[in-house]
């Protein structure tokens, strides 16, 4: 039931993340539809890998190899994710610094605004 | 591969940029290496996220306005078909519980439900796809490579397209993606003509070399799309050989246009003074985009001929071939010595002409590195042209299936070519006559946005999705 509800928002958050980058000529806004796309293709992976009422995958004292299989969640996904997170954090970083950077040269947020530069 | 790469990085450090440079370049150079090898999709994403954030730095490192925007540009598009090809990945470890490409291609997919397999593979290609550019995704480009510092679009234009065209070659023959070729032989056909009509509308040196290694992609496309041992060798045979002489073109034409101060063709004049590495550099160059003899551009272009003789995308080819041919003299304008108002054909004579009489005040010597860089390329281009069958003999043992390397000097080729460079010069005056300018600034204005993009893109995984659907029945 958990998987379905994430999925479904994880798509909400991929649809609407599109949406923003494609309607808005705000360069920050920009990157926050790029952020909520990001976002969401996360929540996707993390919900197929959640089971409800899991454990987390860790061997302890109690539960054998096989308790885990039966009973932890998937910690691949989780894995994956992890290291996608810290890409995007990085991927993100990068075009609030180079939005900067913009708005210093032309003194102008929205992209379209300066005319010889072909966005 | 991985030797191109190293090529394309021995050329580049004798700069005058420090440290930090050099440290992305060695990271870009690290996660194209990783792409190349790894056997695993996630780590696929990962070093393709190394290379990419390596490269958006270099891009704008120049930090002019232009220069950022390129690579927002491509920062968005090319991270945005990342995320695409990591929903690829979800979506095959869901279903087939393995990243694994060598446990892919013994057979994980065979129990796979066509319908999810398909969109699994779109996404997977299309994210690649962003990268190396064909037509529907190859916007960015253009202003990436040519806002580029010069040594970087060698980089970029030489190497980086072909490592995304690689590893999407991987994801295609690891799941088995038949059905797909057919479509790339297309893609491929109309990207090769599409970029080369933009490549002949404009002015700026850079654009039209960038424009042309989109051209050459769809060649490189097409040709492995058409999926014999034969087409595969002149896919990547074409692959290097465009690594090689790109590489050469965009440092030549790097280097001319910090000497003449504009990157407009129709200002930049006698270049070549003082330097004469610089024209016999761009004389080569030009000779081998458009696949003259001895070079090695001609080699592979006969090949990828061969490979795709008697298709009906061939013709296209070969359209994209004359129109090569012609930007190429568009571009050889800037040996001509100073104003002088007549079309330039490429040959060594103009280059010497340049040298003697006056104009532009560039007339000092070509820094020791860059020569010794333009140099390297230059021996480069030339010897794997003059024992280029051989090389593709080679190659094609490699490939795994031995094939029939037709014998690319016989007289027939050599006829070809004279025809294909004889319309190519006609194409050429037809250009650069006032007409013919009014129609390319016609067609250089047309740019889509970024919105128009991403509707192609989904636009482009839904073909990518659908075609091996509708073949399977």
């Amino acid at each position: 039931m958990m998987t379905q509800i994430l999925t479904v928002l994880a798509f909400l958050l991929m649809a609407l993340g599109v949406w923003g980058l494609m309607s808005r000529r705000h360069l920050i806004r920009i990157i926050i539809g790029f952020s909520l796309l990001d976002t969401g293709v996360h929540l996707l992976l993390v919900a197929f890998g959640y089971r409800s009422g899991g454990t987390a995958p860790i061997l302890s004292d109690g539960i054998g190899v096989s308790g885990l299989v039966s009973g932890a969640v998937d910690p691949i996904p989780s894995a994956l994710v992890l290291t996608a997170i810290v890409i995007g954090l990085a991927v993100t970083a990068l075009m609030l610094s180079f939005a900067v950077r913009m708005y210093a040269r032309t003194r102008s947020i929205y992209i379209d605004k300066n005319k010889e530069l072909k966005w | 591969m991985v030797i191109t790469a190293i090529v394309a990085v021995a050329s580049l450090p004798h700069r005058r940029f420090d440290a930090t440079y050099q440290f992305f370049l060695l990271m870009t150079a690290a996660g194209m290496q990783s792409v190349v090898v790894t056997t695993d999709l996630f780590t696929m994403f990962v070093s393709f996220e190394i290379v990419a954030i390596g490269v958006y730095v270099l891009i704008a490192w120049e930090r002019t306005a232009q220069g950022l925007l390129a690579s927002l540009k491509y920062l968005f598009l090319s991270s945005v078909g990342i995320l695409f090809f990591l929903l690829g990945v979800f979506l095959v470890y869901r279903d087939l519980g393995t990243l694994s490409l060598l446990t892919i291609t013994r057979g994980a997919s065979a129990s796979w439900t066509p319908r999810v397999a398909a969109s699994a593979v779109a996404a997977l290609c299309v994210g690649i796809g962003v990268r190396t550019a064909f037509v529907p995704f190859h916007t960015w480009l253009p202003e990436a490579h040519a806002w580029a510092p010069h040594p970087v679009s060698a980089l970029l234009s030489g190497v980086l397209i072909k490592i995304s065209f690689l590893a999407m070659v991987r994801i295609v023959v690891a799941f088995r993606a038949v059905a797909l070729q057919p479509l790339f032989v297309w893609l491929g056909a109309i990207t090769a003509l599409v970029a080369v009509v933009w490549a002949l509308a404009q002015h700026d040196a850079k654009r039209l070399l960038a424009f042309h290694s989109i051209s050459q992609m769809g060649f490189i496309l097409a040709a492995w799309g058409a999926a014999d041992a034969l087409a595969a060798t002149a896919a990547y045979g074409h692959a290097v050989s465009h690594a090689l002489f790109k590489a050469l073109l965009f440092l030549v034409v790097g280097i001319a246009i910090e000497r003449s101060g504009s990157r407009d063709v129709f200002r930049m004049r006698g270049v070549a003074r003082g330097a004469p590495l610089l024209a016999v550099g761009l004389v080569v160059g030009a000779a081998a985009i458009s696949g003259i003899p001895p070079m090695n551009g001609f080699v592979s272009k006969r090949l990828v001929s061969a490979a795709m003789y008697g298709s009906p995308a061939y013709l296209l080819l070969r359209i994209a071939a004359v129109g090569t041919v012609a930007s190429f003299l568009k571009l050889s304008r800037v040996l001509l010595p100073a104003p002088r108002g007549e079309y330039a054909v490429a040959d060594g004579r103009n280059a010497a002409d340049g040298r003697q009489s006056g104009g532009v005040p560039t007339g000092m010597r070509l820094p020791v590195a860059e020569g010794a860089a333009v140099a390297v390329l230059l021996i480069l281009v030339v010897g794997t042209g003059v024992v280029g069958p051989q090389l593709a003999g080679g190659a094609a043992r490699l490939v795994g299936a031995p094939a029939e390397i037709p014998d690319v000097y016989r007289p027939s080729g050599l006829v070809d070519t004279v025809l294909t460079v004889g319309l190519g010069a006609i194409l050429a005056a037809l250009v650069l006559s006032p007409p013919g300018r009014r129609i390319g600034e016609r067609i250089s204005a047309v740019a889509p946005q970024l919105g128009t993009v991403l509707v192609f893109f989904v636009g482009g995984l839904v073909l990518f999705a659908l075609v091996p659907l509708l073949a399977a029945g």
